[in-house]
């Protein structure tokens, strides 16, 4: 088991034929992963590797079975794209698409939410479920076996580089993961940690999370809300990154846009405290989540 | 987010017919006095810099007649504030102001909808509204689907106890300061005051305004304003930022690098990835050494950015080592990158058993990378130690140099 991906996850690439989506593809196709078909208007007829490409998603969804969509599109069509998947009854979009404007990204994710749609991201390197073998995005690239191993952590970071690397380290500590998830670096994104904890919470495969946060948001402080309330049970780990930006101007982002103090929200010491308070096995230093690893 | 100066922001709402005062923007005193003639009476003179609370920090102030404002002119004028210097104010006639109200528009992060603020109080800042009258203020979310309907407007202020013609008034400023707001893809409108005057007009005394930087490709009537500070915080870029902006931008579709100087600090700090940087910058303060800079690089920069960053890096006066370091990576391809910092390396006349300098990095033709690297005489490590190891062998090596 895993959460939001797995054998019956059926794929449809929105802006399939660009020169990063058909690398891509290639990696995901190699992988395992089932991709039913790209989309890219003008360019029906054509394949990628093999998956067919239509002109528009209708037209896919007339020939195939879908149920998820990638967005490779550039930032100006993101909305439009997401739109078009919603409409056509897709129930899971993730997008890679980074830079798209805010104002975009807000009626997006509005759009999709009214529909009951799971967005991930934007600005992903989006998931992995490694027992099925199915991955979602460029995370893991062409040798995704380094980092991610099939096992029974469940890890979520904002982080692209991050979920591979604390993959990595749970595959040193002797474990490995259920579900993966690069959450996106943007300030506004689909999936919070909170609901992919509540996915978690679900899965009977996952026996813990290992979560990678970074400054901004309050991504942090609703799980920590959400754990008193008692919506996630199972073990949580988490490190959070970026301490000393609490010592620089406020509005200084460094890393993903995201990470931004703003208004005095966003410390990594307020969500270490909450965190804490909840119970959640928070690491002083990265090295130490192997030992609370080795614990579980 | 790039700021636009209150003259621009002034004009684009006045376009949108939404009152505001006379001004004019002058650079000398005595342009300042004949402005302030021109308009007459009472003058408020603004700082025209792109920074927050200018009230706050001296940089709006209030002149009787027109020597008064030549005066208040000159004392502005020349002066540098957070790095900006003054070269020009506003001018603008001071209302006759019998109330003072609020309000902004932004989008709520959490609610991840656009938001409006009001207040049937002004002229200090919200934070200080929300601790003082939390009564006096209405938050209401907006359907970003639909946008703000009109009546939406009239039932904010009216809901703040507004009636009569100033409900009318407001309701229509805010309805086109919506309109404004979507437009120009704002992140922020605020307008702070709204002034209601003893004339019973209201106007838009003093107003915010932020644009979302990645919308300026469809913003090319205001580009050309905007104030975009440093992307990494609100203060204009050193010469060795500069640079790097110019190394990233002389091949801006191919990988990124990022760089931002800090005061003082030991070592090049030169590693890859959002989260991995803020990791391991933590990590080297926590063993006691300070990094000279802050940086992020990758999506598989080719050599010539690999180098630029890396020259740029290791050129700051005073730094003892380089390290170099990110997380397992499955794109960047490590033989451009030792190709990159082996060549920043020898060009700088950097010794590596002098100026300790350590890799980390496994990714995409790594044994090639690890090759080039140990060639050039430097420490390398892919994946058989961690991110954290890999500081804590970098800060022995600069203790060694400390004795």
């Amino acid at each position: 088991m895993a959460i939001l991906i797995n054998k019956e996850t059926k794929i449809a690439i929105q802006g399939i034929t660009g020169r990063e989506a058909s690398m891509v593809t290639k990696h995901m196709l190699d992988y395992g992963t089932k991709i039913i078909a790209g989309i890219t208007p003008g360019k029906f007829g054509e394949n990628v590797y093999g998956v067919p490409v239509y002109n528009t998603m209708k037209e896919a969804c007339i020939k195939h079975e879908i149920n998820t969509s990638i967005i490779y599109v550039p930032p100006a069509f993101v909305m439009d794209a997401v739109m078009e998947a919603v409409d056509n009854n897709l129930k899971f979009i993730v997008i890679i698409t980074e830079n798209i404007p805010i104002h975009d990204t807000v009626k997006c994710l509005y759009y999709a939410k009214k529909a009951g749609a799971i967005v991930v991201g934007p600005n992903t390197a989006g998931l992995i479920n490694p027992e099925d073998r199915v991955k979602i995005g460029p995370l893991g690239g062409d040798n995704a076996e380094r980092c991610f191993v099939p096992g029974s952590i469940g890890v979520i970071s904002r982080s692209g580089g991050m979920t591979a690397e604390t993959s990595w380290m749970i595959k040193r500590a002797g474990k490995g993961v259920t579900t993966s998830i690069g959450i996106g670096g943007d300030p506004l994104i689909g999936s919070s940690p909170k609901s992919l904890l509540a996915l978690f919470e679900q899965d009977k495969k996952t026996e813990a999370v290992l979560m990678f946060s970074e400054p901004g948001t309050r991504f942090e402080e609703d799980v920590a809300d959400f754990i008193k309330e008692g919506g996630f049970t199972k073990t949580l780990i988490a490190y959070v990154a970026g301490r000393f930006t609490e010592q620089l101007p406020e509005g200084t982002v460094f890393g993903h846009a995201g990470a931004i103090i703003e208004g005095g929200l966003g410390k990594p010491s307020i969500k270490i405290k909450m965190l804490r308070e909840a119970g959640v096995k928070v690491a002083e230093n990265y090295d130490n989540i192997i030992e609370f690893l080795e614990e579980l | 987010m790039s700021r636009l100066l209150e003259n621009i922001s002034k004009g684009l709402i006045s376009k949108e017919e939404i009152p505001i005062p006379n001004f004019q923007v002058v650079a000398t005193p005595e342009e300042a006095r004949k402005a302030a003639q021109e308009i007459g009476g009472e003058i408020v003179v603004k700082a025209l810099i792109p920074i927050g609370k200018r009230k706050k920090a001296g940089l709006v102030k209030f002149a009787k007649d027109a020597e008064d404002t030549k005066i208040i002119a000159a004392e502005l004028l020349g002066k540098t504030v957070q790095f900006y210097p003054i070269n020009k104010v506003l001018i603008e006639k001071k209302l006759n102001i019998k109330e003072e109200l609020f309000v902004s528009i932004t989008i709520d992060k959490n609610k991840q909808v656009p938001i409006i603020i009001a207040s049937v109080v002004g002229g200090i800042d919200i934070e200080e509204l929300s601790r003082q009258y939390p009564e006096k203020i209405s938050k209401t979310m907006v359907n970003p689907l639909i946008g703000l309907p009109k009546y939406k407007s009239r039932e904010i202020w009216s809901g703040l106890g507004m009636t009569s013609t100033k409900l009318k008034q407001c309701s229509t400023i805010l309805d086109r300061l919506y309109q404004v707001f979507l437009k120009y893809d704002c992140t922020i409108l605020e307008v702070n005051p709204l002034v209601l005057t003893k004339e019973g007009i209201v106007k838009v005394a003093a107003v915010v305004m932020g644009v979302d930087d990645l919308a300026i490709f469809r913003q090319k009537e205001i580009e050309p304003y905007l104030e975009v500070g440093s992307e990494r915080s609100w203060k204009p870029l050193t010469d060795l930022e500069k640079q790097v902006v110019s190394v990233n931008e002389a091949d801006p579709y191919r990988g990124t690098a990022r760089y931002t100087e800090m005061d003082n600090g030991e070592i090049g700090f030169m590693c890859g990835g959002g989260g991995a940087s803020l990791l391991l910058f933590d990590a080297l303060l926590n063993l006691g050494v300070k990094p000279a800079n802050y940086t992020e690089f990758g999506g598989n920069p080719p050599e010539k950015k690999v180098y630029g960053l890396a020259k740029a890096i290791i050129s700051k006066p005073g730094i003892k080592g380089l390290f170099v370091c990110g997380n397992i990576t499955s794109n960047t391809q490590v033989d451009k990158l030792a190709r990159g910092i082996v060549r920043a390396v020898k060009e700088s006349n950097k010794d590596p058993k002098k100026f300790p300098i350590l890799v980390r990095y496994a990714g995409v033709n790594e044994a090639i990378g690890k090759q080039i690297i140990e060639e050039a005489g430097i420490e390398y490590y892919g994946d058989n130690i961690t991110m954290e190891e890999a500081a804590s062998l970098m800060v022995k090596r600069i203790e060694v140099l400390r004795k």
